[in-house]
Order: C-alpha cells, then sequence, then structure tokens
C-alpha cells in the first residue's frame, strides 16, 4: 500500500495525527476471528491525553511525552537529539554498537525485501511508517545530513537530506517503539543491514541523551532492579517470604517437602528467573524447583539484589542500564562462587546475559552462562525423572519460539526434544524456529500497558502470533479440545496471556499457555495429581 | 608525464582514489571497537546444527566443549550469496531476476577487464591476441575477451536497465529512493550504452580498450581511441572514484555486516583476545547527558555507579 502522505517530508513537517490505523485494513485472522467484529476493538485515545501527551505519528501512545509548550523548548529538544545522534556515531559513546550500526547506515540498497517479513509491517495492513526501512531511513538521512563531514551539501546533492524538526523528533520517539526488534527483517536482508538494530540504537539517543524511555522499561524497570532487587518492586526480603510460600504450595500440589536452596556458597548453578513468574505464573519456578530436586541437581537461588530477578530491560533501550544490570547477575554468581549461571524461562534474559553481556563482562565477572533448556534436556534425556508422556495426552501441544531465545542465539532444539518426551500431541507452527513470528510483545512491550498501546499489541504486533496458533490448532480448535502454547519466555507469555484474553481465546477456543517445565512436571509419575491446573490465570 | 593523455592520467587518479578509498572504508570499519554481540541465526559454521538455526549454546557447559566449525558449510552458504545473491532469490524474487544478472553480469564484465589485461601483457611482450594466433593460450585470452565482455554486457545491462525500471515503478521501491540511486544506475546504464555504441561504430573495440589498459600498464601515451571509447572511459573513470561513497561498496560491506556481526559468535573467555578487547571498551570515557548516566568518566565507571530509585 502505498500512501503518499506519509513521505518523509510529512514526517517532518505535517501537523497534527501522521496516520490513522483502519481495523478494516488488517490482515483477516482464522476462524473463530475471520469476523472483524469479533476481534478485540481499538479505543481512540481520549482527547485529554490527545491534548497532553505527543501522539502525532499514529494517536498511540507508549513513551507519554508532554508536549512541549514553547518554540524554544522544542529547539532545545532538537538540538539535544541532535547531540545524542552524533554521540552515537562516537567509538567513545557507542563502542557497543559503532560498526553494526555504521553498517547498517553506510550500505543498505533500498531494496525492501525486509518488507514482507515485518509482522508489524504486513499485518497493519502495509501502514507505510511501520515499514522496517522507514525509520531506518530518516535516521540515515540524519546521518548523511548532521553526522557526516559536508553532510548538508552531500545530502542535498544526492537528495538524502532532511530538516530535524520536533515534529520529525517527536514521532520518531514513538516510532521507536513501534518494532519489536525480533529482527527478522534483518534475516532477509542481502546486505546484511540491522533494522532491529536502528530501532534500538534511536531509543539509545532519546534514553542515554534526552532521559526519554518507556517508565515500565526504565523508571518502574531497570531502575526499580538497581534500587530494589527486582523490576516487580520485590525486595529480597519479600522474596524470601514469596520462595516459602512456594515451597508450602508445591507441597500441598505435590506432596512434596523440600527446602529450595538459596544463597547455597560454591553449588555448581546458580538458576536466575523472571521474577515476574513468581507472582504471575508461580508454578513456573516451583516446576523448575520439583525437577532440581527430582535430579538431584546441585544449584542454588540468591536472595542478592538483582540477584533473583533474570531480566534486563536496557537490552532493549539503554546500554548503561543493560551494563549495570548485566554486573549485577554476573556479581551475585561471584558471590556465591558458583560454576556456572542458568536462565530459567526468559527469552530476552537469556540473551542479555549469555550472549549481549559476553562483550561486557571481564575477569572474574565472566563466569559462564547457560540455557535452562539445554540443562532441562539433558536431564530428560538422562532418566533421571521417571516421565510418561501419556499423562499429557488429553492436551494438544505447539512451541511458540522465544526471538531472543532462537533467531538471536541459535537454541531451537532442546526445548523441542523435552516437549516431544513429554507431549505425544506436538505440532508445529508454520513457521517455527528461528524462522518464528515474536509474541507480540517483543522489545518491551508486553510490560507496557499504558493508555492505548495495549490495543495496538494485541491487534497489531501480536497478530502474525494470533494467526499462527489459530491456524496450527485449526482442525481442532473448538473449546472441547484442550489446547496449550508452549512459551518458554515470561515476556512472551505475558504477551500471550493479554492476547489471549482480548480475544476471549481460552473460553473460546480452550487455548491454554504456559511454560515447558509445567508440561514435564505433568508427565512426572511421582507426583499424582495434575501439575497443569487447566484455568484461565 | 610527457605525452600522456588527460584521459589516461585522469584513470590513474580515478583508480588511485578508488583503491585508497575502498582501503580507508575498510580500514576505518576494521579498526571500530570490538561491539557487543548481536548475532543471527542460522550461522552456518555451526556445524550440524546450521541446517536447522542451531548453535552451541544448545549444548552444556558449551565452553569447556571443543566448538565444531564447519568452514565448509560457511564457504558454501558465502559461495551462494556472492554467485546467486540467494538471500534475495528466496525473499525478493522479483527484484533479484534483475538483481542477480545484474550482479553475474558484472563479474563476467570483471573478467573481460582482467582478460584485456592479459591480452596487453602479452601485446606489450610483442604477442598480437587474436583469433588467428598460432598461440592457444592467445587464442583463449582473445575468445574469453569477447565472450566474457558480450555475455556480461548483456546481463549486466539488463539487470541494470531492469533494477532502474524497478525503481522508477515499482510503488515500494518508487518512494524509498533518492536521486543518487536513479544516477547510480544511469550511470551504469550509460557506460554500458556506450559500450554497445562503440561495438558497433567500430571495428575492434576490445582491441581499442586493451590498447588503453596497455598503455595504462606499461606507463606508455595511449593511443587515440574512437570518441565512444573515450567517453565510456571518462565515464568508468567518473564510476571508480564515485563507487567507495556510495551504498555500491556494499560488496565491502557485506563482508562485515556477515562475519563480524551476523556470523560473529566468537565467545568471550578468561584471558583470551576478546576479553582484552572488552575492557579496552569499558576504559572508554563515556559522554552521554541522561541524568541516569554517570559522565565524564568511563563506561566501567559508569556501569558500576550505584543507583538508587530516584533516577
Amino acid at each position: 500500500m502505498s500512501d503518499d502522505k506519509t513521505t518523509i517530508k510529512h514526517f517532518c513537517h505535517k501537523p497534527g495525527q501522521l496516520v490513522t490505523l483502519d481495523p478494516a485494513k488488517f490482515l483477516p485472522l482464522p476462524p473463530p476471528f475471520d469476523k472483524p467484529e469479533l476481534e478485540p476493538k481499538m479505543k481512540p485515545l481520549s482527547d485529554e491525553g490527545r491534548k497532553k501527551y505527543e501522539c502525532d505519528l499514529d494517536s498511540i501512545i507508549t513513551v507519554k511525552f508532554p508536549r512541549p509548550e514553547t518554540e524554544e523548548e522544542k529547539r532545545e529538544l532538537v538540538e539535544k537529539f541532535l547531540s545524542g545522534l552524533k554521540k552515537l556515531f562516537e567509538k567513545e559513546n557507542n563502542w557497543t554498537f559503532l560498526q553494526p550500526l555504521f553498517l547498517t547506515m553506510e550500505f543498505c540498497a533500498k531494496c525492501q525485501t525486509c518488507s514482507d517479513a515485518c509482522p508489524v509491517y504486513n499485518e497493519s495492513g502495509k501502514v507505510d511508517i511501520y515499514r522496517p526501512t522507514y525509520r531506518s531511513d530518516i535516521l540515515r538521512r540524519l546521518y548523511k545530513t548532521y553526522v557526516k563531514k559536508g553532510g548538508k551539501f552531500f545530502a542535498k546533492i544526492s537528495g538524502d537530506n532532511i530538516e530535524a524538526t520536533w515534529t520529525m523528533v517527536a514521532r520518531l520517539m514513538e516510532l521507536s517503539y513501534r518494532c519489536t526488534i525480533c529482527r527478522r527483517c534483518a534475516q532477509t536482508c542481502p546486505i546484511g543491514a540491522d533494522n532491529g538494530l536502528v530501532t534500538r540504537e534511536l531509543r539509545k539517543i532519546f534514553s542515554q541523551e534526552m532521559g526519554i524511555n518507556l517508565d515500565p522499561l526504565h523508571k518502574k524497570g531497570s531502575v526499580v532492579q538497581l534500587a530494589v532487587g527486582s523490576s516487580t518492586g520485590m525486595n529480597p526480603a519479600a522474596y524470601l517470604d514469596n520462595i516459602e510460600f512456594l515451597e508450602e504450595e508445591v507441597e500441598e500440589r505435590t506432596d512434596m517437602k523440600f527446602k529450595w536452596p538459596m544463597d547455597k556458597a560454591g553449588a555448581e548453578i546458580l538458576l536466575i528467573h523472571n521474577a515476574g513468574e513468581f507472582l504471575a505464573w508461580p508454578e513456573n519456578p516451583e516446576a523448575f524447583a520439583i525437577i532440581f530436586e527430582a535430579a538431584g541437581i546441585d544449584y542454588t537461588l540468591s536472595s542478592e539484589l538483582v540477584g533473583y530477578d533474570s531480566v534486563n530491560y536496557g537490552v532493549w533501550y539503554d546500554d548503561v542500564q543493560f551494563a549495570k544490570v548485566a554486573l549485577k547477575h554476573a556479581e551475585a554468581a561471584k558471590k556465591l562462587g558458583v560454576k556456572k549461571i542458568v536462565l530459567a524461562e526468559c527469552g530476552h534474559a537469556h540473551k542479555a546475559l549469555t550472549v549481549i553481556a559476553d562483550r561486557v563482562l571481564a575477569g572474574e565477572y565472566n563466569i559462564p552462562r547457560e540455557s535452562s533448556m539445554t540443562l532441562l534436556r539433558e536431564i530428560v534425556m538422562s532418566g533421571r525423572l521417571k516421565l510418561d508422556a501419556s499423562r499429557n495426552d488429553d492436551i494438544t501441544t505447539t512451541m511458540h519460539d522465544p526471538c531472543n531465545m532462537v533467531r538471536l542465539m541459535g537454541i531451537v532444539q532442546p526445548q523441542r526434544d523435552v516437549l516431544k518426551a513429554v507431549s505425544n500431541n506436538f505440532r508445529e507452527m508454520t513457521p517455527h524456529g528461528v524462522y518464528n513470528y515474536c509474541c507480540g510483545g517483543g522489545s518491551g512491550f508486553a510490560i507496557t500497558q499504558d493508555a492505548n498501546f495495549p490495543d495496538w499489541r494485541q491487534n497489531v504486533s501480536g497478530r502474525a502470533k494470533m494467526r499462527q496458533i489459530l491456524n496450527v490448532f485449526q482442525d481442532i480448535i473448538g473449546p472441547e479440545h484442550k489446547k496449550y502454547v508452549c512459551a518458554p519466555c515470561s515476556n512472551c507469555k505475558g504477551a500471550l496471556r493479554d492476547m489471549f484474553a482480548s480475544y476471549g481465546l481460552f473460553e473460546k477456543c480452550n487455548v491454554l499457555y504456559g511454560g515447558l517445565v509445567e508440561l514435564v512436571v505433568n508427565a512426572m509419575t511421582e507426583i499424582d495429581k495434575p501439575f497443569i491446573e487447566w484455568e484461565w490465570h | 608525464m610527457g605525452g600522456f593523455t588527460v584521459l589516461q592520467l585522469l584513470f590513474y587518479l580515478s583508480l588511485l582514489v578508488f583503491v585508497i578509498a575502498m582501503i580507508m572504508k575498510a580500514l576505518k570499519i576494521s579498526n571500530m571497537p570490538l561491539h557487543l554481540r548481536w548475532d543471527l541465526y542460522p550461522i552456518p559454521h555451526e556445524k550440524g546444527k546450521a541446517k536447522y538455526g542451531g548453535s552451541y549454546f544448545e549444548e552444556t557447559d558449551w565452553w569447556i566443549k571443543p566448538k565444531e566449525i564447519s568452514i565448509a558449510n560457511e564457504i558454501k552458504e558465502m559461495g551462494k550469496e556472492i554467485i546467486f545473491v540467494h538471500s534475495l532469490m528466496q525473499n525478493n524474487r522479483p527484484l533479484w531476476v534483475f538483481s542477480f544478472p545484474f550482479h553475474f553480469g558484472m563479474y563476467l564484465l570483471i573478467g573481460f577487464v582482467v582478460m584485456l589485461a592479459l591480452g596487453a601483457i602479452l601485446e606489450i611482450s610483442g604477442t598480437t591476441v587474436s583469433a588467428a594466433s598460432a598461440s592457444g593460450l592467445v587464442v583463449i585470452v582473445h575468445y574469453l575477451t569477447v565472450v566474457l565482455g558480450i555475455a556480461g554486457w548483456i546481463l549486466a545491462s539488463f539487470g541494470a536497465l531492469g533494477l532502474l525500471l524497478s525503481r522508477m515503478f515499482n510503488g515500494d521501491l518508487r518512494k524509498v529512493s533518492v536521486r543518487a540511486d536513479y544516477f547510480n544506475l544511469v550511470l551504469l546504464l550509460a557506460i554500458f550504452a556506450i559500450g554497445l555504441v562503440s561495438c558497433f561504430a567500430f571495428d575492434t573495440p576490445n582491441a581499442d580498450l586493451r590498447g588503453f589498459v596497455g598503455s595504462l600498464i606499461s606507463f606508455e601515451p595511449a593511443g587515440v581511441l574512437p570518441i565512444a571509447t573515450a567517453i565510456q572511459l571518462w565515464l568508468m573513470a567518473i564510476l571508480l572514484v564515485y563507487l567507495p561513497f556510495t551504498h555500491m561498496a556494499h560488496f565491502l560491506g557485506k563482508y562485515f555486516t556477515y562475519h563480524k556481526v551476523r556470523w560473529e559468535d566468537a565467545a568471550n573467555l578468561r584471558g583470551n583476545k576478546i576479553e582484552a578487547a572488552v575492557k579496552e571498551g569499558l576504559d572508554y570515557q563515556i559522554n552521554w547527558s541522561a541524568s541516569h548516566i554517570k559522565s565524564g568518566g568511563t563506561w566501567a565507571e559508569a556501569a558500576t555507579e550505584e543507583s538508587s530509585k530516584d533516577e
């Protein structure tokens, strides 16, 4: 779809709302949501919100940035943005991603191959501003005009020039939160350019230079995590209380009575969960504890500040916050003297600490990190657990691949081997593995609940995943069949929970979501009662 | 330099600019600090795992196990990409229909230039390059020059024209294209078109070009060239100077995007070179302005600063 009202010139100068989303143009879903009226409605932004906050991109709000009142304020904000832009191309300030960013800025051939890979762009009915190269093209023009030597002259000749206005900066601020950084686009690029990286680099200008970011990621996210211990606000004392409660709950559910190892110095493994699990899906850490206890794993949990919450939201918006949290994770492991850190079921925590932090942690902080998926496979395949897959026979399962774990770190097969060992009714979505679609909650979207953003997430960024889930179960879509989307990632589960709720998927189709370990425990013969409680939560 | 034609001098200069600019660009990129990992799977050198996109992270205790690497598979993937533009074939077939012949044609034309140079060296050493030569090698050089030139010209011209028309008439491409994108293709097409004129208007176009290449190699004054050939060479000189500063230099960038970003999965193990580079990065001075960042010190200091809830 070509929309000539969204040219770069319009983006920089046209006052008012640039794009109005039309749900009728969204790609249709399969039954039972094949009629638009059956889909969740997108609520319009209130007049008050519209007046108060910058929302002139598409009338969706994530950043909640108050509209500047004077031209002077606007000018200062633009100058600050340009100052951050320049720092993005300095090795001292951005050694972390300078090389990949420079390559993407210099060599994109504008072939638009990436467009077809982007679920947000396609599912929205090809709204042009969501095209992966749209925001990259703006950043590239800014780079060519304001950063490169002689930029204003040469960019004008080549046609790559752009004028930095507050209208442009404000829209770009919101536009940097319309991409889940799933990097499907980068996977298809013949040159190797990376529009997902561009999204993150733009967020860095706003956060690291202007102090503008999403509250759930920064103020209520990494800042709280570093100060209190967890982005959930759970301090170490509350965490220890929580663990005691979960120990009791495990005993009630399974008749297994045991203490969860806490701060055990010299243990082989430090297991770190996404702390959101303790509050939203306690059955997941419970299942880990049951499996590790039954398999005789030498591990410990930590009650050290940040050591009990694997999240690292900096991975989505800010290198400094990212490094701070990664160092705290390593510090917790160092204090306990463990041989390795194992990440429980959280995709971004996997990638953050195992892959990206690999170039932040040095010396004694460089403690090996490993995925729980591989350890679980080893446990399950070793025969240390008595498993009977037929205990899951009433459930048809599918695997949702968390982008961070799969496309971005190549952990594909272990979780499948485990799932196949405990489920006789497993089926794959199309596409899956490294070519999967994001849950729609990637890059912080799953925890962004402000204003009308959840409507956008449910209808646009999560739409491709919704279609995949409906398609994979289409022959048994009725509520008489139990269906389980196995998502070994807290953020994905959060996104699926909200999306399923908004569509009424559990009530209408009996589709539940959950982690991998719950299915494993459900198949353990030494536990009498079913571990998975088939109810909406 | 007495006796050199302006065109010769221009060509020496453009070659010099091209080589220096490309080397400078390559050095600039390769001297950038080691970045944080940004892997993207599948990574073809993952032995036995690449076919489904797996990595060494699928192994427990991966850091103590020998890393199984398949160089052959990586070379195979590179070969597919370099020769067939494989990712475009898979993901954007309508554009690949033009992009593949364009790129393949360009490779053939590079081969054509190599054959011209070889022929020129033969002629400098007193051997005339022609089909009637008694030497089999000379005959091969003659025919390879002709075949590579014609085949390369046909494929590259077809591809470049198709790419230009796609940019002009495909709405999705038109809206992202700027003057420079059209200019690049028009310049190439102009060189190809004049090449065609030379072929039909003059008896010995290859010999003329070979003579010019020979003059560059031998540092001897060039003979008088037909006007079309001279114009073609002028345009090629402009292309050589211009190309390194455009995205057409992606043949260089692609090495880095694939090998230094997407497929760069070397782990930072204690005491290895990567760890040293990481320490260097953490020693850089940081100067971001947001209040939650301690500016003025090093990255390591900013990352270890104690945080408060009020940031």
